[in-house]
C-alpha cells in the first residue's frame, strides 16, 4: 500500500517544465526524503501532492484516493513559505489550523505538543513574541496537530540550531512510529543519510534518484577513499587512477577511476605524504547529489 | 463550507477584536459630524468683551438713532435667558464729529486707536446716504475694523441704519411708511412636495412644506453609509490578504482549504465586519433622529433596497479587492493599485448633489444603471423624494447581480494563482491572463 502514488505527472511553467513525465511511490509508514537543488521541482512536486497545484498530465493518488482533495484533511503540510498570523496567541492559532482540518477538537493534540517541544509556556503569548526557532516549531504543530496519515514537510529543518534541530527530527520519528508516512524535502544531506528510509532527487524537474540509501549508494559503487595526511593537500593532486579530488579541508576526498586498483592508489598516496587515516568507502548523499547537480555534471551534459 | 466559515470568524475576529475598529468606528462620525458639533459647542463661546465703536457721521442725524438702537440691544440682547450667563458682547458707540478739512488725517487717526485696542471699530456715514448723488465717497457707509471681512458687528449694523435711513427718506418724500412696506412687500416662492391620495384613508395629503433636510440629508446619509458599508470590507479583506501574503500564511491555509473556500471565508468575515460597523451606525442614526424628533425623515421605503444593494455591493467589491489584493506582493503596492478603485468607489461622492438636484436627469438615470455605480447612486435616486420609474432600481439590480457574479468568479480565478505569488509583482495584463486562463 502506498500513501503516495505518482504516474506521468508533468507540470510547465509558461515555457518552463518545473516537473517531467515523474513517477513514483511513497510506501506507507516510510520516511522519504526529497532532494535535488533549488529550482528542480520540489516544492512544485510537493504542492501537487497537496492540490494546491495540478499536473497538467498525469496522475496522482494520495491515501488511496484519485480526487485527493477529500484526502486533504488526513494530510499535514509543511509549505517553505511559512507563516502564521503574527497577532494570535499561539495556542489559538494552532486550534485555527487544526479545526480547519477535521473541524472537530484538536486541543489536546495542541498542548500536548506544545508541551512536547518545550513551548507550553508560550501558549498564551502571540505569535509575534516568538523567536524563529520557536515559530518554526509552532508552525510544525500546525502541521502535525490534527494526527494527520501522511506528513508533507517542505524545509522543515533550514535555519534551526542543533538542540531544536534534534526535537524536531525526534518529533518526525515519533511521528512515524505512530504510524504516520512522512516526506520532507532538505538540502542537508546527512540528515536525509540519518532519517529517511528512500531517498528521491529530482534535477531539472527529472526523477534521478529513487530507492533506498543502500540502492542509491550501490549504484555508485565502493568508488571513494577519504584520507587524513600530514601536510599540504596539494601532494595528492596528479595521482594515475583518480578521476577527481576534493579538498574537505581536514579530509581529503578521492574518486577512483572506473577499473582502478584502491591499494596502488594507496600506495601512491603514502609515496607521497604521510597517512593518518584511510577509509574505502561508498560515496555519501552529499557526493552523490554534488556529482549530479555540481559544475562537474554541467560540463558533462555541456559537452 | 464549514471551513469558509472557520476562515470568515477568524478574520472577523481579527478585524473585530482590535483597536483599529474601534478607531475606525469613531473616526467616521467625528469627521462628518465633527464640523457640526464643533459649531454647536463653540456657539456663543466668542469674544464677549464689549466693542467700543466711534462714529463719524457727516450726516448728523443717522447716528443717534443707530446709539439708541445699539442701547436697546445692549439692555435686551447680552445675557443667555436661563443661565444669565454674558454671551455677547455690548457695543459701546460714541460720535465723533467729523474732520471736513482733513478726513485722511482722521481715519488713520481712529485706524491707530483700533490698532492700540481703545477702540473696537470705527464707522463712517457718508454725507449723501440719505439722497444718492454721483459723488461715490459721499454716498457710502464704511466699516473699519481689523479684521472687517469676519465681523459680527458689521453685520450687526447695517439693518439699524438701513431702518433710520429709509424712515428719513419716507418723511422727506411725505410719505406713509406703513402703506409704503405692503405696497413693496417681497415674495418669496414656497418649495411644495406634490399631493397624493392616502391608501388607508381615501384622503388627499401631501402639499407639505418642502424639508430641505429631507431632499438633502437622507440621500447622502444612505450614500455615505453604502460607502462605510464598502471601505470597511475592502479595507479588512486588503489588510487580511496583505498579511496572509507578506507572512506567508496563504499557502498553509491552503495546504487545508481549497482556494474557493478560502476566498468565501474572507468574504463573508468581511461582510460581517462591515455589517457590524453600518448597523452600529443605523442604530446610532435612528436613535440620534428619535432624539431630535426627526424620525419621520428616514426612509423606510428605501431601505430593502439599501438592504440588497449593499450585500450585492459588498460580494462585487469584496471580490475585486481580494482579486487585487492577491496579486499584491506588498502592502505599498497595494496602495497603488487600489488607488484606481478607491477613485471607482468614491466617484459617486463628487457626483451626488446633481444626482439629488435632478434624479430624474439624463446623467443620475445612466451612472445609477453602471453596475459599481448603482449601489450607491440608485440609492441616492431612491432616498429623493421624487419618483423615479419602477423598472428602473429592478434593472439596476439584475446589472448588479450579473456583474457580481462575474467578478466573483473572475476573482476566484486571479486568487487562485495570486495568492501563492511572491516578489515581482504581475503586470495587468499577467493579471488578465489568470482571469481568462485560470
Amino acid at each position: 500500500m502506498n500513501a503516495v502514488e505518482i504516474r506521468n505527472v508533468t507540470k510547465r511553467f509558461g515555457a518552463v517544465t518545473a516537473v517531467d513525465d515523474l513517477s513514483l511511490d511513497v510506501p506507507t509508514g516510510s520516511v522519504y526524503g526529497f532532494i535535488g537543488p533549488n529550482g528542480s521541482g520540489k516544492t512544485t512536486t510537493l504542492r501537487m501532492i497537496m492540490s494546491i497545484f495540478y499536473p497538467d498530465s498525469g496522475s496522482i493518488r494520495v491515501l488511496g484516493q484519485e480526487r485527493h482533495e477529500a484526502a486533504m484533511d488526513r494530510v499535514g503540510y509543511l509549505p517553505e513559505e511559512r507563516g502564521l498570523y503574527r497577532k494570535m496567541k499561539v495556542r489559538d492559532v494552532l486550534r485555527f489550523y487544526g479545526r480547519l482540518k477535521n473541524g472537530g477538537d484538536v486541543n489536546g493534540d495542541v498542548d500536548r505538543w506544545l508541551e512536547r517541544l518545550g513551548l507550553a509556556d508560550w501558549a498564551d503569548k502571540r505569535v509575534e513574541a516568538l523567536s524563529k526557532g520557536m515559530s518554526q516549531k509552532v508552525q510544525f504543530i500546525a502541521a502535525i496537530a490534527h494526527r494527520p496519515e501522511l506528513v508533507i514537510l517542505d524545509e522543515p529543518f533550514t535555519g534551526l540550531d542543533p538542540v531544536n534541530l534534534d526535537v524536531l527530527q525526534e518529533a518526525v520519528l515519533e511521528l512515524r512510529a505512530a504510524g504516520s508516512t512522512v516526506i520532507f524535502s532538505t538540502h542537508d544531506m546527512s540528515t536525509a543519510e540519518a532519517m529517511c528510509d528512500f531517498v528521491f532527487m529530482i534535477f531539472q524537474g527529472r526523477k534521478v534518484l529513487d530507492g533506498t540509501l543502500a540502492d542509491v549508494q550501490d549504484r555508485y559503487g565502493t568508488d571513494t577513499i577519504r584520507v587524513r595526511i600530514e601536510g599540504d593537500a596539494t601532494r595528492l593532486q596528479g595521482i594515475p587512477g583518480v578521476e577527481r579530488l576534493t579538498d574537505r579541508g581536514q579530509l581529503q576526498e578521492l574518486r577512483l577511476e572506473s577499473g582502478a586498483d584502491s591499494q596502488e592508489v594507496l600506495g601512491a598516496i603514502m609515496s607521497r605524504a604521510r597517512v593518518t587515516h584511510f577509509e574505502l568507502g561508498r560515496p555519501s548523499l552529499h557526493d552523490i547529489f554534488v556529482r549530479i547537480a555540481g559544475p562537474e555534471a554541467e560540463e558533462a551534459s555541456d559537452a | 463550507m464549514r471551513k469558509a466559515l472557520f476562515v470568515a470568524i477568524r478574520d472577523y475576529n481579527a478585524a473585530v477584536r482590535t483597536k483599529g475598529f474601534l478607531i475606525g468606528l469613531l473616526f467616521v462620525p467625528i469627521m462628518f459630524g465633527g464640523v457640526f458639533i464643533v459649531m454647536k459647542l463653540t456657539e456663543g463661546q466668542g469674544d464677549t468683551t464689549d466693542r467700543r465703536i466711534a462714529v463719524v457721521d457727516h450726516t448728523g442725524v443717522v447716528a443717534p438713532a443707530l446709539i439708541e438702537a445699539a442701547e436697546r440691544r445692549n439692555e435686551s440682547e447680552l445675557y443667555d435667558e436661563e443661565t444669565g450667563k454674558k454671551v455677547k458682547p455690548a457695543y459701546l458707540m460714541h460720535i465723533v464729529p467729523p474732520n471736513d478739512t482733513d478726513m485722511a488725517a482722521q481715519r488713520l487717526e481712529l485706524s491707530d486707536k483700533v490698532r492700540a485696542g481703545e477702540l473696537f471699530a470705527f464707522l463712517e456715514i457718508g454725507r449723501d446716504v440719505l439722497d444718492p448723488g454721483d459723488d461715490g465717497d459721499a454716498f457710502r457707509i464704511a466699516y473699519y475694523s481689523e479684521n472687517p471681512a469676519f465681523d459680527d458687528t458689521r453685520h450687526w449694523l447695517t439693518s439699524p441704519i438701513n431702518d433710520r435711513i429709509r424712515s428719513l427718506r419716507l418723511a422727506e418724500a411725505d410719505l406713509d411708511k406703513d402703506t409704503v412696506e405692503r405696497l413693496t412687500r417681497w415674495m418669496s416662492v414656497e418649495g411644495l412636495g406634490l399631493l397624493s391620495v392616502d391608501e388607508d384613508t381615501g384622503e388627499v395629503r401631501g402639499g407639505e412644506q418642502d424639508n430641505t433636510a429631507a431632499v438633502l440629508l437622507m440621500p447622502y446619509a444612505m450614500m455615505m453609509l453604502m460607502f462605510i458599508l464598502i471601505m470597511a470590507a475592502v479595507g479588512t479583506l486588503v489588510t487580511a490578504i496583505m498579511e496572509e501574503k507578506g507572512q506567508r500564511i496563504a499557502e498553509v491555509l491552503l495546504g487545508s482549504v481549497r482556494p474557493t473556500q478560502l476566498m468565501a471565508g474572507k468574504l463573508l468575515g468581511a461582510i460581517g465586519v462591515s455589517l457590524t460597523m453600518v448597523t452600529i451606525y443605523m442604530l446610532a442614526g435612528v436613535f440620534v433622529a428619535g432624539q431630535v424628533e426627526a424620525s419621520d425623515l428616514i426612509p423606510y421605503d428605501a431601505l430593502p433596497w439599501f438592504a440588497v444593494y449593499g450585500l450585492a455591493a459588498l460580494f462585487m467589491f469584496g471580490a475585486i479587492a481580494l482579486a487585487l489584493g492577491s496579486a499584491c506582493t506588498d502592502p505599498k503596492e497595494s496602495q497603488s493599485l487600489m488607488m484606481p478603485m478607491w477613485f471607482l468607489i468614491a466617484l459617486p461622492m463628487f457626483v451626488w448633489v446633481p444626482v439629488v438636484k435632478e434624479p430624474v436627469g439624463g446623467l443620475a438615470t445612466w451612472l445609477s444603471l453602471i453596475p459599481i455605480y448603482t449601489p450607491m447612486i440608485m440609492l441616492i435616486r431612491i432616498a429623493s423624494p421624487v419618483t423615479i420609474p419602477a423598472w428602473q432600481p429592478w434593472a439596476g439590480l439584475v446589472g448588479v447581480i450579473l456583474f457580481t457574479a462575474i467578478s466573483v468568479w473572475t476573482a476566484g480565478r486571479i486568487f487562485r494563482v495570486g495568492i501563492l505569488m511572491q516578489g515581482k509583482p504581475p503586470r495587468i495584463t499577467e493579471i488578465l491572463r489568470w482571469a481568462v486562463r485560470g
